[in-house]
């Protein structure tokens, strides 16, 4: 399907450019000190990086076999699965931290939430196996398949939650988590499709997409960390006995 | 291979959703008058009659039973929309809250979490008496407990809202329309 010389030359592009494009991220992020607040992505950008570096440099060593190419690129897999998760538990840290209410109750949500999706994925692993369960590759697959709908539906949770609530997000923590959902989501597609389809057309067109999605992460990612924060306009409005009075009548509003 | 294919139709509906909300994030001000009006437009009055369940015991006695689940159900009904609206309230107080507590003022900084964290336990709140008026309509017959706490506080909440100076005293036509 994709075997013909401009979609390889795309693909290379899609491959490559996303990587050079994490190197800004990183830079950013560390030029805005935003690596102390968000260590696990600073870590998870720096990790994507070397992985990419060193399958990059596998690609071009010859002695190297196509067996253990793939058994290299699934132990990076899932060093990337449990990094990705690392950032999603920090964004959701991060966007709850200062309440101490929604440190709790919000969390124990997002924790069920986990759970039961852990559990469809287990299901799924076990009762739609695909097409090649016999493959070890094919398995890791499917592992990824049950990871990326574990991290898309915690990270909509996450959104939909904080939409609902009227929880504001600062920028770079919405666009982090925006660019994962849209990574998280496309990854659950493809790997979906990966692990029922293995004909190699198929399988070009899937890195097609998935590095194409991850072009797309970074890019928001970037936009994100380079945009700066909205002004409050509420202190020029408000003073802040009126703040008060609200406080304090709210709190009689909840008082039981 | 159904379960590829709902993970795939899944994932497509993860990505909209995703886009709606990365749109309309961009789109959003706190706005401060429309979220004092959202408070201030609920009439607890008509609320409180509406949960009220000595109101309820006598439409029980008075009534036959398929006309009593019928009003039952409108009135749980009724109710839900202004759950639902005073949720509404609570979501746009929670951004105040927050918009305040990015000030460089420390106080009003501090009072901000306090508005956000009281405002987030509001909207908590409102989906707990949705989810009670949800079952009300569903089985009508259940014998209700009142909501008094709720509705006598939410009534201290609106008068001390009327007495912010800045804001106009009438009533919102909106809340005409609704408690009528």
């Amino acid at each position: 399907m994709l075997g013909s010389g401009w979609q390889r030359v795309l693909l290379f592009f899609l491959w490559v450019t996303p990587h050079a494009l994490l190197a800004v991220v990183a830079v950013i992020t560390w030029k805005r000190r935003l690596h102390r607040e968000l260590p696990c992505f600073f870590a998870f950008v720096v990790y994507e990086i070397g992985e990419f570096l060193l399958l990059f440099g596998l690609r071009f060593v010859h002695s190297v076999s196509g067996e253990v190419y793939a058994y290299i690129f699934s132990a990076t897999l899932l060093v990337s699965i449990a990094l990705r998760l690392g950032v999603i538990d920090e964004v959701s840290k991060n966007l709850f931290r200062e309440y101490d209410f929604l440190k709790v109750s919000a969390r124990r949500l997002l924790q069920c939430v986990a759970a039961l999706l852990l559990g469809i994925g287990t299901l799924l692993a076990v009762y739609a196996p695909g097409n090649n369960s016999a493959k070890w590759h094919a398995g890791v697959f499917v592992v990824n398949r049950g990871a990326a709908m574990v991290q898309c539906g915690l990270l909509l949770s996450l959104l939909l939650l904080s939409r609902f609530m009227g929880l504001s997000w600062r920028r770079p923590v919405f666009g982090i988590t925006l660019g994962l959902g849209i990574l998280s989501s496309v990854d659950l597609a493809t790997s979906a499709l990966r692990a029922e389809f293995t004909s190699p057309a198929m399988k070009e067109f899937l890195n097609l997409l998935i590095t194409g999605s991850s072009f797309v992460c970074v890019l928001i990612w970037i936009g994100y960390l380079l945009v700066p924060e909205r002004k409050p306009a509420f202190p020029a409005l408000v003073p802040h006995d009126e703040v008060e009075i609200w406080n304090r009548e709210l709190q009689h509003l909840l008082k039981h | 291979m159904i379960a590829v294919w709902a993970l795939v139709a899944l994932a497509f509906v993860a990505l909209g959703i995703l886009a709606y909300i990365a749109i309309r994030s961009r789109t959003r001000p706190v706005d401060l008058e429309k979220a004092v009006l959202a408070f201030r437009s609920l009439d607890i009055d008509a609320f409180r009659n509406l949960v009220d369940s000595a109101e309820e015991d006598f439409l029980r006695d008075n009534l036959p039973p398929r006309k009593f689940r019928e009003i039952k159900r409108q009135r749980a009904w009724a109710a839900l929309i202004y759950a639902r609206e005073a949720g509404r309230a609570a979501t746009a107080l929670a951004r105040i809250g927050q918009a305040a507590q990015r000030s460089s003022d420390p106080k009003i900084a501090a009072s901000g979490i306090q508005v956000a964290e009281n405002a987030f336990r509001l909207r908590v709140q409102t989906i707990r008496t949705g989810l009670y008026l949800l079952t009300e309509i569903l089985l009508p017959d259940l014998q209700s407990q009142s909501l008094p706490h709720l509705v006598e506080q939410y009534n201290r909440a609106a008068e001390t809202l009327f007495r912010l100076g800045r804001f106009p005293s009438r009533r919102d036509p909106v809340a005409r329309s609704k408690s009528a």
